[in-house]
């Protein structure tokens, strides 16, 4: 810099002002004040998916063409792509911040994709953590017990499954038709699980030929015993012949019992167990089946597409309908007295209360009701004098609380599932199977469960370093997205599939998932676009050798540009005295 | 090849002739039919240049001096406050000596809000180290544009060339759009003497101390006396390739005149109709177009005016608190000279109003009615 150059003459003075040598001895990252961070932030998917699966990591990789890579991605957190790829309400397509410019990313139909590669399919194992000698019982093969059955197998635990029904994956196999779910995605996803060494035994009812006293070998049990009990309607003549719980219905027919219904079917309720009760019963030869559902439609707990598909096939929803009272000839149902509701005040769940609109009832001509009002747990062998922290049942008082009566009553007693929490879906189940197979995990290394996930947070097994703020649509860098409207999997046409219970939905190719994962923004998360290292004004952003990117903190001044512009807020600006402590 | 285009195509086409490789632009009224042509021509393969958007006329610059600097030709187009906003890096180009070449379609400055011609836009960015060319009609749009590159590359130094708003960007001629093969004949492919390359640490632009600041001032101010010679010798050359000779001035009917009318752009072609019908009845008037404004033309000026009694400068612009321009500028040229005409200097068509043959008329018959001008400024048509 001191140097002095004294040109001699006109010819040797340079026409532009140009350096002899570079300038890399100036340091110009002394001028900075902020530092940018590739820090990854929250995808909406990844926030609210009850599995806990790392969706936008996935889509990535499907982007690129990494089926496999993509598939190992969910089953770290999933065992069962297949079931949810199927019948998840993906809340996270609710979510999904591609809704606001164009539609949701189909992450279901993706998801299935995977699910269905043809390859055979092996579970990733972790580094065993289990103690020696370390054994679990797990009461229930649904998908939470399965879920932490598999969790803790991965990790070197040994766990058997006791399930009270005659085959696994409760109701997964019980609750949800073929249709939906063929069987033989369901029996490869559980074959799976076992060839972990998950040691399965049917038929083994708790507090029937499974006593307390024989889980006493586990130092720790998972009661993940779901939810079976059907809501009652209560009006009268609900106790007749042809008024069916809605459950019990679907069961029999999942199992592929004989079941018959009259030609003209009600079905009551508004949930995903009545469109699958009223499909079902289209399918078994019903001439005509309508769906009472006593609010309106923006209130439905079903999954809209399943409405949708219901609706399809010809069946009527009745809304703002409710039944008073089952009238019947001799024995056997004959009609159904109703009444019309109007939506009154918000009650207690935040939907408006429905009131009966009064002279305003009706009469349905009816062969066969089916309920399908919600499902309740049946906790009263274990929990009757016990609560539940932490996901993990206490007792209030140790001794009165065993149903062993003896005053040493177990410690490590676990609950997952819809037994816990009541949300009812196969995904809920899952995360909260997961969760308490890291809880036991925990536990069985001697480990406090204090600080521990609450019940109902979704828990994932492999975490990346995340930013756990949200990306929402208002966040991201539009001038990099246009309007791309979603790619639909194929239905078999409503008139031939209404005819059988093979499956409605017929997936994807591998071009429609590529070209779903396309559209993701991959909010929060970057996929190296290089819209940073495009746009850095001191070149200070390099392609890291593998993948991401590295910053040259040398130079770069801090200007923030790449944050700016980064399409889906991976970058941070950080204080650099927070650097400098 | 004869086709009937408009003042904007016939830069477009200039810029496709000269075979241009980047390219860079924001739109603006009344200059973006200019790289809206240029970006078809980008896209459908008529043209081998990378065409890049940009948010502003200040980045506009901003990358071609980035691609020139580089080495490759790079062309942009702007108008009135585009050319405003530029005004930054008209100065970083200029001082980098980079051949960049720019149209810059006359608007008048806002407010009032105007979209129409008036050359105060060019003539504000006078200092800043561009050469600068006005057109008259769009025939010398295409050809300036293909000889500014020329020009620009023998001298180092940026070139600017200007056209009337609507009277010639949106007014459609006839014009002979020069053959390719001859363009590639007349302007070989630029081959810059120092460029931004990968591997080679150099810093352009950097801090420069007082030792060496002013002899690169002192380089630039060269180039620009250079680029008088050169401008007359490429406009010679292309009057050989092509046909139509150019130079740094154009004398009509100067012989024996006694009044000059002194003006550029479009509002000398309606003057040449005015001294063609006083020539007719034998008055003794010419014309002395300005063609180059910078580098000023000294010596052609004061030879062009030398026996001239009266000379009527005709400026579509004013500096506010001085006057025309153009006056100001060719008044001062005069100051060496043997023989001075009395220069009355006129201030018409602000904002893009009509400049009619009949005011020209009129400003003769002012020049002839008064022995000196009466003031700085003789306003003419001002509703007062």
């Amino acid at each position: 810099m001191s140097d002095t150059i004294v040109f001699e003459s006109e010819e040797q003075m340079p026409h532009l002002p140009m350096s002899v040598g570079t300038t890399l001895y100036n340091k110009t990252g002394s001028w900075r004040y902020v530092r940018p961070v590739y820090r990854n932030r929250t995808s909406p998917c990844n926030h609210v998916c009850p599995a806990g699966e790392d969706i936008v990591d996935y889509l990535g990789l499907v982007k690129h063409g990494q089926y496999e890579a993509a598939l190992r991605r969910i089953l770290e957190e999933n065992p069962f792509p297949g079931v949810c790829g199927r019948v998840c309400p993906h809340p996270c397509e609710s979510e999904c911040n591609r809704a606001q410019l164009g539609g949701a990313i189909a992450i279901h139909a993706v998801e299935r994709f995977l699910a269905d590669l043809p390859q055979a399919r092996q579970l990733p194992r972790l580094e065993a953590s289990a103690p020696s000698g370390a054994s679990v019982a797990v009461i229930g093969s649904g998908p939470a017990g399965l879920s932490c059955a598999y969790q803790l197998a991965r990790r070197g635990y040994e766990v058997t499954v006791f399930e009270a029904a005659p085959h696994l994956g409760g109701l997964m196999r019980l609750g949800i038709p073929s249709y939906r779910l063929p069987r033989e995605v369901l029996d490869k996803e559980i074959e799976a699980i076992a060839a972990l060494g998950v040691e399965m035994r049917t038929g083994m009812r708790l507090g029937d030929n499974l006593r307390w006293e024989d889980l006493q070998q586990y130092p720790a049990v998972l009661v993940a015993i779901g939810q079976h009990v059907s809501r009652r309607l209560n009006v009268p003549g609900e106790d007749r012949q042809g008024v069916l719980p809605g459950l019990d219905f679907l069961r029999r027919v999942n199992l592929g019992e004989r079941v018959s219904v009259g030609p003209r079917v009600a079905v009551i309720g508004g949930g995903n167990t009545a469109m699958d009760a009223a499909r079902s019963a289209l399918r078994l030869g019903a001439a005509q089946v309508r769906v009472l559902y006593r609010r309106s439609r923006h209130e439905m707990p079903a999954v809209a597409d399943e409405v949708q598909e219901t609706e399809q096939e010809g069946i009527q929803i009745e809304f703002l309908t409710a039944p008073v009272k089952v009238l019947s000839n001799g024995s056997a149902v004959c009609k159904l007295q109703c009444v019309r509701m109007r939506l009154g005040a918000p009650d207690e769940s935040g939907r408006r209360r429905p009131e009966p609109i009064s002279g305003s009832e009706f009469t349905l001509e009816v062969d066969t009701v089916i309920t399908a009002l919600g499902q309740e747990t049946n906790l009263d062998l274990v929990a009757d004098r016990m609560e539940c922290a932490h996901g993990l049942l206490v007792s209030s008082n140790a001794a009165e609380a065993s149903p062993l009566g003896e005053g040493a009553w177990r410690k490590g007693l676990f609950v997952a599932g819809d037994a816990a929490t009541g949300y009812g879906t196969v995904a809920h189940a899952v995360g909260s199977g997961k969760r308490a197979a890291l809880a036991i995990d925990r536990y069985l290394r001697g480990e406090a469960l204090d600080g521990f996930p609450a019940l109902g947070d979704p828990v994932r097994v492999a975490a990346r370093d995340v930013d756990p703020t949200v990306v929402r649509f208002e966040d991201l860098n539009l001038a990099y997205f246009e309007e791309e409207t979603p790619t639909l999997q194929g239905q078999r046409p409503a008139a031939e599939r209404v005819g059988d219970f093979d499956e409605v939905n017929l997936g994807f190719a591998p071009d429609q998932a590529g070209r779903e994962a396309e559209r993701c923004f991959s909010c929060g998360t970057c996929n190296e676009c290089d819209t940073c290292w495009l746009y850095c004004p001191d070149v200070c952003i390099l392609h890291r050798d593998g993948s991401g990117y590295e910053i040259n903190y040398d130079y770069c001044k801090g200007c923030g540009i790449c944050a700016q512009e980064c399409p889906r807020v991976a970058i941070t600006m950080e204080e650099e005295l927070k650097w400098n402590k | 090849m004869e086709q009937v285009i408009m003042g904007n195509h016939a830069v477009s086409y200039g810029v496709q002739l000269s075979r241009v490789h980047v390219i860079a632009a924001y739109p603006i009224t009344p200059q973006t039919q200019i790289v809206e042509m240029l970006s078809e021509f980008c896209a459908d393969g008529l043209l081998d240049a990378k065409f890049i958007k940009v948010e502003s006329e200040h980045s506009a610059m901003a990358a071609v001096i980035g691609a020139s600097s580089a080495g490759v030709r790079s062309f942009t187009a702007t108008s009135g406050h585009g050319l405003a906003l530029m005004h930054e890096m008209l100065h970083w180009a200029a001082g980098a000596r980079l051949p960049i070449v720019l149209a810059n379609v006359n608007r008048a400055m806002g407010p009032g809000w105007s979209v129409w011609t008036e050359q105060s836009d060019s003539l504000a960015q006078r200092d800043t180290g561009w050469l600068q060319f006005y057109c008259e009609t769009n025939q010398e749009v295409v050809d300036t544009v293909i000889q500014s590159f020329k020009i620009a590359e023998t001298v180092l130094m940026p070139v600017m060339l200007v056209l009337d708003a609507f009277v010639l960007s949106h007014t459609q001629e006839p014009v002979d759009i020069p053959d390719q093969e001859a363009v590639d004949a007349f302007l070989p492919p630029y081959i810059p003497k120092v460029r931004l390359q990968p591997g080679e640490g150099h810093a352009f632009g950097g801090l420069v101390a007082p030792d060496n600041y002013m002899e690169l001032r002192y380089k630039m101010q060269k180039a620009m006396d250079e680029a008088v010679g050169v401008t007359k010798q490429v406009g010679a050359e292309f009057g050989k390739a092509f046909g139509r000779n150019y130079d740094v001035l154009e004398r009509y009917r100067m012989d024996d005149a006694e009044i000059a009318l002194v003006t550029c752009s479009s509002i000398t072609s309606t003057s040449r109709v005015v001294v063609d019908e006083l020539r007719a009845v034998g008055e003794k008037v010419g014309l002395v177009k300005m063609r180059m404004f910078r580098p000023f033309p000294f010596e052609a000026v004061r030879q062009a005016l030398s026996g001239v009694e009266k000379a009527a400068i005709i400026d579509r612009n004013i500096s506010f608190g001085q006057g025309g321009v153009f006056a100001s500028e060719i008044k001062a040229a005069l100051y060496d000279s043997p023989q001075q005409p009395v220069v009355f200097p006129f201030i018409i068509g602000l904002g893009g109003r009509d400049v009619t043959p009949e005011s020209i008329r009129g400003i003769v018959r002012h020049v002839q009615e008064h022995d000196r001008p009466e003031g700085e400024i003789i306003w003419r048509e001002v509703r007062r």
